[in-house]
């Protein structure tokens, strides 16, 4: 099929267009439309219709759209009933949804983030940083490629292609590496924020660590933790303003 | 204080609509991480230590946030950079924790402009609904490069504000006789909670939680080991 490169490329901006009414939807039709171009000049009328449905309603994780999109191209060329292709694209909102956040946002990104605040706080500075954002990139390159790729070869198999891939596997294993990086960084990053300090200034840190705690995990959805650092940073203004 | 140029300014202008666009619509790949985004502005303004330690209290607040679905969540890049061109102008330990407040403001703020954006592409998108279920290549693509022209704007005028507010408090601290001594060790306190927090959602319970503790064992040892 043709235009796989081009595609491949837009769906880097997939959510360039997001909004509560077709969520990723503009920018699935958008990344769609080197893959269906054969189709306009040998079927107008299925190009239109087909290209409908590749902007209707969607919303997935973004890096694993490719295989919505790729499954979806190549059940129109191969002729699938347009009402078959709006069922395969609803089926896979949720499961690759999920997939994608479980991975990606609470997997990936934390244990890239908080290897890049150890590696900060261990003095790699500029270099460690531009190694993580460099290793990330590259990986979530080759897993928009794999995702397109995959819809394009298996089309409306493309459920059993993803149950034997990788995805499920990785996505429920994750969270194990991520809790044990996200551990390690706190404490060594605490420490080299507050490495000029003693006394009075780490009480006062561990305090308002531990309030912190206590109010996000047991006050409440209103107290999120930026609330919270913003009324402590109030308190803390008013205290030095006031304070004798 | 540390002089700032306007060609300075403008790059951080520059970088700040960069890093906007990074986190929703192009192309996802860290650039909108608050330890990113505070690091190169550090780099920018000739302080790049500020700006990693900026970064670093911002990132752990950022740890906290899972982006999922339609929810508003703050938007933590473009807000560093205010922040570090604030701290950076400021006495370096009081100065960190002042970066961060502006930092932690601004980030607030700019989640509810992300909300903006999204009713803002959803009233475009509306507009155009019969053209898109006509099929029409073209419409989609105007909507798409308006929905990305759209967020640029957002970008650009987040960091603009957080810039402008950097700007102001610089004049007004400078010189300053009481400078907030206890607000950087408030800041990394919740910081690092809002980190343990989020670790420890997405660990659950069970084995997961297991490694959480362990991370944290090791880190203890680790942080002793390298500040004694």
């Amino acid at each position: 099929m043709k235009g796989k490169g081009r595609a491949l490329v837009r769906l880097l901006a997939v959510q360039g267009a997001w909004s509560y009414e077709r969520m990723t939807g503009v920018g699935m039709g958008f990344a769609a439309e080197p893959l269906l171009r054969a189709l306009e000049s040998d079927e107008p009328e299925h190009h239109r219709e087909a290209t409908a449905r590749a902007a209707e309603f969607f919303n997935c994780h973004p890096y694993l759209a490719g295989l919505a999109l790729g499954a979806s191209a190549r059940a129109e060329y191969e002729g699938v009933p347009g009402a078959q292709i709006r069922r395969l694209r609803t089926a896979l909102c949720s499961p690759l949804g999920a997939l994608g956040d479980q991975f990606f946002w609470a997997g990936l990104v934390p244990i890239m983030m908080s290897l890049a605040l150890v590696g900060v706080a261990l003095g790699a500075g500029a270099v460690g940083l531009a190694t993580v954002v460099i290793g990330y990139n590259v990986a979530r390159l080759l897993v928009t490629r794999w995702a397109l790729w995959t819809g394009l070869e298996t089309g409306m198999q493309v459920g059993t292609a993803i149950s034997a891939s990788w995805l499920p596997r990785a996505a429920a294993r994750i969270a194990a590496p991520a809790g044990l990086v996200a551990g390690l960084a706190v404490p060594v990053v605490g420490a080299w924020l507050l490495s000029p300090v003693a006394g009075p200034r780490l009480a006062v840190t561990l305090l308002a660590a531990g309030a912190t705690l206590a109010l996000v995990r047991w006050g409440g959805a209103r107290w999120t933790s930026l609330r919270v650092g913003l009324v402590f940073a109030l308190v803390v203004l008013l205290w030095t303003r006031f304070a004798p | 204080m540390t002089e700032v140029s306007f060609a300075v300014l403008g790059l951080l202008l520059v970088w700040g609509t960069a890093v906007g666009l990074d986190l929703v619509s192009v192309p996802q790949g860290l650039l909108s991480r608050p330890l990113i985004s505070a690091s190169v502005a550090g780099w920018l303004v000739g302080d790049l230590e500020t700006g990693l330690r900026v970064g670093a209290i911002l990132e752990l607040f950022a740890l906290d946030v899972l982006p999922v679905g339609a929810s508003r969540y703050p938007e933590y890049g473009p807000a560093a950079i205010g922040g570090v061109l604030l701290a950076a102008g400021l006495p370096k330990w009081d100065g960190v924790g002042v970066g961060a407040l502006l930092g932690l403001l601004v980030a607030m703020l700019a989640g509810y402009s992300l909300e903006w954006l999204r009713h803002a592409n959803a009233r475009d998108v509306h507009r155009h609904s019969a053209e898109l279920d006509g099929g029409s290549t073209a419409v989609i693509r105007r909507l798409q490069w308006s929905g990305l022209a759209r967020d640029a704007v957002r970008s650009s005028a987040v960091t603009a504000v957080a810039l402008t507010l950097a700007w102001l408090a610089r004049a007004q601290l400078d010189g300053a006789v009481r400078m907030p001594t206890y607000l950087t060790p408030v800041l990394v306190g919740v910081g690092l909670a809002a980190a343990l927090s989020g670790a420890l959602r997405t660990a659950g319970r069970g084995r997961r939680l297991a490694w959480l503790g362990v991370g944290l064992a090791a880190g203890v040892v680790l942080a002793v080991v390298v500040t004694a």
